[in-house]
């Protein structure tokens, strides 16, 4: 399943776009770059480590050498790379549950696009516009964002701890143990293996 | 306010009966023409969705096929073919998205759900024993007649009597029977903490389609469904699965790491593991003690949220009934919640030890699980995948859940708790399986209608 | 510069991949056969690439026709996408490629138009630069941390777990020296290896502290 590594699934998607429609687009990512939400919105699902939009427009093809023919193309086009967690399904159910403007506002521009809701003619759409992955690497596979997340606030827990753990009385000590427990104890899940892709 | 037709819809599929007894006849059908003959004679016994106003029934029927069943029957390839393909392929075959491996493999499942054979489930619940039996004899006898089907097993199941009467406590000692979802049409009272969240705070009914077929559900689509919608509409699919408990090693297990966590609290312990106390009472209006009018309040023992204890000093995160119905926790109001709701209708079996009396883990004891909704795939089995059998959307990484979850002696619980001593942050290790998987399948439960068209043999795909 | 969020880098490279006369797909199938025989754990090429968090490559045959009423159109060449999410800067990072995973960067690029080779990294990172298009939207949900602070996070995380479990209950002296144990021998843990393993083992395994 060359589309998974560990809890990772690297989705590839491209989308025609009239050329006229691109500026627009631009602009908008403009907005939901600073305005934030869209970012806001992302981190709060947590369920994807990285993404990225990428217009290529359509004389935006690299083209290297004489003998490479070159792009003749009417439309502009958005990829779009993610590395999420969680299976297909449940992640354009989500999507769609909760993110709908967001995604609208990105895909409407390009063409044929059903928008986000109702989620199946969504769905459909993402399967005819998806690519596959041919080789993914993934340097913390048995870790999903928000194992990484919870893991680094425990460092930053356990740093904090080290400061004084060792030069406080034992009444202190056990005092800023308990503290130090109650500030760790929601980051403690084990990591490993994903459940079986659906 | 949606309208459904009650007459048209099996009541098992609207509400729990709260009968004590019942029997689920697991039942092979023979002869196709013979098999219709045999569901044309039980339909005047099927248990509707009409209310009973003139009192409960002394006994109630309902009946529901395996793929293999409707296959059996001979319904045509084309309908066949357009049923959700998690039902087509049945529950055995859904292992590995399920978790059920290892002790929980088909291979050591019960012998009957070897081979194909069960197509058919007729549920019977009576008032008592006579009546139950009565029932039963009574399906029998048209099995008889009709020669269409063919008893495979009988499986007994019963509320566990305490003090000479039923309870709905099962065999950890837990009061089950909460939290089962509102959904416009049910004719039910609408009970706050049973339905959706909405912006306001206050909860709503869950839209029918999440529930029942033929209707739109919470995305405003109609669920996947078979052809043609005849047959679709007013029915719904169950997973049925029983699930054996190991109660010594549960009992073993709350003791030593009560001892651990702070002498004399096991009942805390036991709270902790499944979000309520062990009378019923939820962790989230009452962290400190159980609390019998708030459980006897049916406007309050579900009316509660986690949003106000997002470290789960109160509940902990992990907590059964935390996992499998996360309420307001993932934020986005709930949203991401309301497409992942089950109706649950489980019911005990075995002989019940109270505490302190020596038990086996051996004894055949256990609960006979059956979830209801539109979706398999996106309701039962997303719950079973990403809820019970990981943790991720809990927060817990690959914790799973302690009550039925798999561990193999290597699971970890943690107990997040705060600086009062009373209530510690404590993690439990080496968790063992306290739950097994003994058999089950998926089970296409249809309205009346469609019943009399198969019944009829006139069920034709477009 | 929308190619970064935070302390990392999401580089995009489209390389055009050589077309035999005939438009054959001879250059294409090797690079999938290659990649599909390559390791994808610890054993990867690109776990030598130190700061990469993730990263792909993708065989794109061409564009998508999403139905009438929309044109449809080809692409002339296919494309070798590499999406990679790193730490630090890019061209130190294309340097790396070429001598940490010289054959792997070679048995792939060799494949694409204008590929200079792999010798002098630097006509190599120049190459992929002209490859390179850019990102309009960047997400990053942790865009703070390097790979390897993850990983020694991850670490900790589950060693923690064990050390909570294991000492439950003891005195606060007996207490206060395990923990002070714990702190030491975390710091000289050997640092993670990126990438995992992929004969999956069990979190009790290889434990740096006992």
């Amino acid at each position: 399943m060359t589309n998974i590594n560990g809890k990772a699934y690297a989705m590839n998607a491209i989308t025609p776009m009239k050329w006229w429609k691109t500026p627009l687009l631009r602009t908008f990512f403009f907005l939901l770059g600073n305005v934030k939400p869209l970012q806001a919105d992302l981190k709060n699902l947590s369920f994807i480590h990285f993404a990225r939009w990428v217009i290529v427009p359509r004389n935006g093809f690299p083209h290297l050498s004489e003998k490479q023919p070159a792009e003749n193309l009417r439309y502009d086009y958005l990829i779009f790379f993610s590395n999420f967690n969680g299976a297909w399904n449940q992640y354009i159910d989500a999507f769609s549950a909760v993110l709908s403007i967001g995604l609208n506002l990105v895909w409407w521009w390009s063409e044929k696009y059903p928008g986000a809701v109702p989620v199946t003619p969504f769905k459909e759409y993402i399967s005819r516009v998806q690519f596959d992955t041919d080789y993914y690497y993934n340097s913390y596979p048995r870790a999903a964002t928000n194992d990484v997340k919870a893991a680094l606030r425990v460092q930053d827990a356990v740093d904090e701890f080290a400061k004084t753990s060792q030069s406080l009385t034992l009444g202190d000590f056990e005092k800023a143990y308990v503290e130090f427990l109650v500030k760790v104890q929601p980051d403690l899940g084990s990591t490993g293996m994903a459940p079986v892709g659906t | 306010m949606t309208e459904i037709d009650v007459s048209d819809i099996q009541g098992f599929a609207l509400r729990g009966y709260n009968f004590p007894f019942a029997r689920y006849l697991l039942l092979e059908l023979l002869d196709s023409k013979a098999a219709e003959r045999f569901i044309g004679h039980v339909i005047p016994h099927i248990t509707t969705g009409v209310k009973w106003d003139s009192g409960k029934p002394a006994s109630t029927v309902n009946i529901a096929f395996t793929q293999r069943g409707l296959m059996q029957l001979g319904l045509p390839e084309a309908t066949l073919l357009s049923f959700p393909i998690e039902f087509q392929q049945g529950m055995q075959a859904r292992g590995q998205i399920l978790g059920d491996i290892g002790k929980d493999a088909p291979e050591r499942w019960d012998a009957v759900w070897h081979g194909g054979r069960v197509h058919v489930w007729l549920g019977v619940n009576g008032r008592n024993r006579e009546a139950l039996d009565r029932r039963c004899s009574e399906m029998l006898r048209i099995m008889d007649e009709t020669k269409g089907a063919r008893l495979l097993y009988a499986q007994d199941a019963a509320s566990i009597f305490i003090d000479g009467q039923p309870t709905s406590k099962e065999h950890f000692g837990y009061t089950d029977g909460f939290g089962n979802p509102d959904f416009k049409g049910a004719q039910r009272d609408c009970v706050p903490g049973q339905g959706k969240l909405t912006a306001g705070g206050r909860w709503e009914a869950l839209a029918t389609g999440e529930f029942l077929l033929g209707y739109a559900d919470e995305s405003g689509e109609l669920p996947v469904a078979p052809i043609p919608h005849l047959l679709a509409r007013n029915g719904t699919f169950m997973a049925y699965r029983k699930m054996h408990q190991n109660v010594a090693t549960f009992r073993r297990y709350l003791d030593e790491q009560a001892r651990r966590y702070a002498p004399g609290t096991k009942e805390r312990l036991a709270a902790k593991f499944v979000g309520r106390w062990r009378d019923g009472t939820p962790l989230e209006l009452s962290p400190d003690e159980p609390d019998q009018s708030i459980v006897q309040n049916p406007n309050r023992n579900t009316d509660f949220t986690y949003g106000a204890d997002p470290s789960g000093a109160r509940c902990p995160l992990g907590a059964h009934i935390r996992r499998a119905n996360p309420r307001d926790a993932f934020g986005f109001n709930g949203k991401l919640v309301n497409r992942r709701r089950i109706m649950r209708r489980g019911m005990t079996y075995g002989a019940y030890v109270p505490e302190g009396e020596p038990v086996n883990d051996k004894d055949e004891r256990g609960i006979v699980f059956m979830a209801l909704n539109a979706s398999l795939f996106r309701q039962f089995e997303f719950v079973q995948q990403q809820w019970i059998q990981y943790g991720n959307d809990a927060l817990q990484g690959n914790d799973n859940d302690l009550l039925t979850g798999h561990h193999g002696g290597k699971g970890k619980f943690v107990v997040q708790g705060t600086t009062d001593p009373r209530n510690p942050p404590f993690l439990c290790g080496g968790l063992p399986d306290f739950v097994e998987l003994r058999g089950g399948d998926y089970f296409f439960m249809p309205g009346l209608t469609a019943l009399q068209m198969m019944a009829a043999g006139t069920v034709d795909p477009r | 510069m929308a190619n970064q969020n935070g302390q990392i880098y999401g580089l995009t490279i489209l390389s055009p991949i050589i077309q035999g006369d005939s438009k054959d797909l001879a250059h294409a199938t090797a690079i999938r056969w290659y990649l599909a025989r390559q390791p994808r754990d610890r054993r990867s090429p690109l776990a030598r690439v130190t700061g990469t968090h993730q990263a792909r490559l993708v065989v794109m045959d061409d564009v998508v026709y999403v139905g009438a009423p929309a044109c449809e159109e080809h692409l002339k060449s296919r494309y070798l996408v590499f999406e990679t999410n790193f730490d630090g800067d890019l061209e130190p990072y294309l340097v790396r490629m070429a001598t940490e995973a010289r054959e792997f960067v070679h048995s792939v690029w060799q494949h694409c138009v204008g590929y200079p080779g792999v010798e002098d990294p630097n006509a190599f990172a120049a190459y992929m630069k002209k490859c390179q298009v850019n990102t309009t939207f960047y997400f990053a949900d942790v865009n703070d941390k390097t790979v390897g602070q993850n990983l020694r996070a991850l670490q900790l995380q589950s060693a923690l777990a064990r050390f909570i479990e294991r000492h439950q209950g003891e005195e606060p002296a007996v207490l206060q020296k395990a923990f002070g144990e714990f702190l030491e021998t975390m710091r000289r843990a050997p640092a993670p290896e990126p990438g995992g393993d992929e004969s999956h083992r069990t979190p009790q395994e290889n434990r740096p502290h006992d």
